[in-house]
């Protein structure tokens, strides 16, 4: 008898997506599908609160080849996880409900079945498995944005792949340095296998430079798709640091750096979805900072920024991706005055916004607050950090610059495009509305924030409604709004233009690509060149051995019967010495 | 030409202003009237000198070395976003390349497209 609190509940919304793939084609079946993509998450959610007993419930083991698995492990930090993944999905079912494709419904269900089972998972290998799940699963929903997505899926698919690849080959190295244990806890990077695992990490999650895969393929996926491929990947990636690197020191830095850098180039682009997909990667790097510092008020912050972000950042994907629905276009050059046709998506998108840039009253206030703080305090024991914290309320200004203001200002105000377009389907709608309510119910400060510190790995006792935090909070954002008009005024702030923004991947789209083509070349000359070389030395060969064993070569002269006999007598020695010693 | 400050044609836009948007969207289709996107840039003014005289009266609990300045988070947040901002001129001639630079279609395109704020023009690639 199958005990069925032994299984990973991201597995039951696995099972969901490959029943969807068989379904048929037809709209009476794709409610069928529909039926999975909303009921699988809610069982599965229901599932992990029917496992988790606030203690950590380690279970699902099984034994491969002398190696001991444990495939469910819910604690108080994977459980946020499981149950932030299984709310989202349910929004993204709701916000895809229009969209009749097979493809969509049952990848999207494996993947978020597959982020589920990840961070559900207890051992190494486990996660392993359910990483590269995810990358195999999602790409078909960067595959359903068309032609021209082709390309940006391979690249991803090739990424993921190679990060999986590192991940395994961490696991081994560090088992092997750990006594053969593969169970998932706090790795560091004092051995060889840490630093892979790390750097598996670092790709999920856009590390510098690692990052590329994220505003390529995220702008390219179908409107669902870019909104599904949001919430899941990279906040599985976290989670894994989060487990395994709390307190690693470069963590604090490269979240810094995370934190700024999207900024210049999310300016600069014009593509609203690349844009969020910047603000995501710079939102990261506030949760990959927190971690750096590693104390109980960081941690707490980067969980709650992971509940929230995926929210908010979800209803930004959400609210640009009806505008697409309707309009055709994302680019914030071809926009404009929307807010005439979708005012309902008009003010989504604004809570969206306004949670982001973290205003009071709304989702990510209480949450960045908490990692802000959590460096200041660090601080003052270590005053190099107060160099990140200023890095980090720069990139507060950044982030009300371009999600804050850029995307709803050059979408639904700014100067009026003339377009006249329906609002969004009323499941978009719905979708929004949902994720829009989560934004101001999280930051809520009688009972709101206080549901959101019941999820949090330690007790929260940090006050985000202090007059000092909320003037300081008001003060920075006033002052970027400011900027904006004055800029804005004297025609100082750059007009969208259409273009392609160069980032990190040209080196391996336009430089790699064009030295490879060059070794391809140069191959093809030398192989001409060889290729004449060895038919010279084959019709050599050729020529010799025909003048040796052909009827009229030397082979085919009489021998005398003297040598005749030393020669058979030398051939029986070696058969005898072969068969002596084989023997 | 028509003079949009005749009552008049005023009005008649305003009708078709009216009958074009979205029920939801008629009693805020005045933010689309030019005063008030002029304007409004006091908004955010009075609202940061408003905070940076509450910043004095009640200052950071744990402050950082920033924060014996007036108004420090004020100038962080106008400087940080300027200087962001005015980046953009060297970074778009330094990293902007045209839409098929890659050759693989670049991102999805529309029917038409207009380029706001420079020529007020459609334009077509």
């Amino acid at each position: 008898m199958i005990d069925i609190y032994q299984i990973n509940p991201g597995l039951w919304m696995i099972l969901a997506g490959l029943i969807c793939a068989l379904v048929p084609k037809g709209d009476a079946f794709a409610m069928v599908r529909k039926a999975f993509i909303i009921g699988a998450p809610i069982f599965a959610g229901v599932m992990i609160t029917q496992i988790y007993t606030s203690q950590e419930v380690l279970a699902g083991q099984i034994n491969i080849g002398g190696l001991e698995l444990t495939t469910l492990r819910i604690d108080n930090l994977s459980m946020v996880w499981g149950y932030l993944f299984c709310l989202i999905a349910v929004i993204n079912g709701i916000y895809g409900f229009h969209e009749k494709c097979r493809i969509t419904d049952s990848s999207a269900l494996i993947y978020a079945g597959a982020a589920i089972a990840g961070v559900l998972s207890g051992d190494l290998l486990t996660l392993f498995l359910f990483w590269e799940l995810t990358a195999i699963s999602s790409v078909f929903l960067i595959w359903k944005g068309g032609q021209r997505a082709y390309a940006a899926g391979v690249r991803y698919l090739a990424l993921h792949v190679l990060s999986g690849v590192l991940l395994l080959a961490g696991a081994i190295f560090y088992a092997q340095s750990n006594g053969g244990d593969y169970s998932f806890n706090d790795i560091g990077i004092d051995s060889l296998g840490g630093w892979l695992i790390l750097i598996a990490i670092g790709i999920k999650c856009g590390f510098p430079f690692l990052h590329m895969w994220m505003q390529d393929a995220y702008p390219k996926a179908s409107i669902t798709g870019t909104v599904i491929l949001s919430a899941f990947t990279t906040k599985m990636a976290i989670y894994a640091l989060a487990r395994g690197y709390v307190g690693v020191d470069i963590l604090i830095y490269i979240g810094a750096i995370m934190t700024c850098f999207p900024v210049f180039f999310a300016l600069i682009e014009n593509d609203l979805r690349r844009v969020l997909a910047f603000s995501l990667n710079n939102q990261l790097g506030f949760m990959v900072c927190g971690i750096g510092i590693g104390t109980e008020l960081a941690l707490n912050g980067v969980v709650g920024q992971v509940f929230v972000h995926v929210i908010f950042k979800s209803l930004l994907f959400m609210s640009i991706g009806a505008v697409m629905y309707r309009v055709g276009t994302a680019k914030a050059s071809e926009l404009g005055g929307l807010f005439r046709s979708m005012p309902i998506t008009a003010v989504f998108c604004l809570i969206g916004a306004g949670s982001i840039a973290a205003f009071p009253l709304l989702a990510a206030f209480v949450t960045k607050a908490m990692i802000i703080s959590a460096v200041i305090y660090e601080a003052s024991y270590d005053p190099s950090l107060y160099v990140i914290a200023a890095m980090l309320l720069f990139a507060s200004a950044g982030v009300m610059e371009h999600s804050g203001i850029k995307v709803p200002y050059f979408t639904f105000f700014s100067h009026d495009s003339g377009r006249r377009v329906k609002e969004a389907p009323w499941n978009m709608l719905v979708a929004m509305g949902l994720a829009a309510l989560l934004c101001i119910v999280l930051a809520f400060p009688w009972g709101g924030y206080q549901m959101l510190y019941s999820l949090m790995p330690y007790e929260a006792n940090y006050q985000p409604y202090t007059v000092d935090h909320v003037v300081f909070q008001l003060q920075l954002l006033f002052a970027a709004i400011s900027a904006f008009c004055v800029l804005k005024k004297f025609k100082l702030y750059p007009a969208e233009k259409r273009g392609e923004i160069l980032d990190f991947d040209w080196t391996y789209r336009k430089f790699g690509l064009g030295i490879m083509q060059w070794i391809g070349a140069m191959w093809t000359r030398l192989s001409v060149q060889t290729t004449r070389l060895r038919e010279r030395a084959i019709e050599g060969a050729g020529r010799r051995l025909f003048h040796i064993f052909s009827p009229a070569g030397a082979m085919s002269e009489s021998a005398p019967s003297g040598l005749a006999a030393v020669l058979t007598a030398a051939m029986l020695i070696i058969v005898l010495i072969f068969v002596y010693f084989v023997r | 030409m028509t003079d949009i400050n005749e009552p008049e044609a005023l009005s008649r836009k305003e009708l078709e202003e009216r009958q074009n948007a979205h029920p939801f969207a008629v009693p805020f289709l005045w933010l689309g009237n030019q005063k008030v996107i002029d304007n409004f840039i006091w908004l955010p003014v009075l609202g940061m000198i408003a905070m940076i005289a509450l910043g004095i009266v009640f200052p950071q609990a744990k402050p950082a070395p920033w924060d014996a300045i007036p108004g420090s988070w004020a100038l962080i947040g106008f400087v940080a976003y300027s200087f962001i901002v005015l980046c953009a001129k060297p970074l778009t001639a330094l990293l902007a390349r045209d839409e098929s630079y890659y050759g693989e279609g670049g991102l999805a395109d529309p029917e038409y497209s207009t380029d706001p704020d420079i020529t007020g023009e459609a334009h077509h690639d």
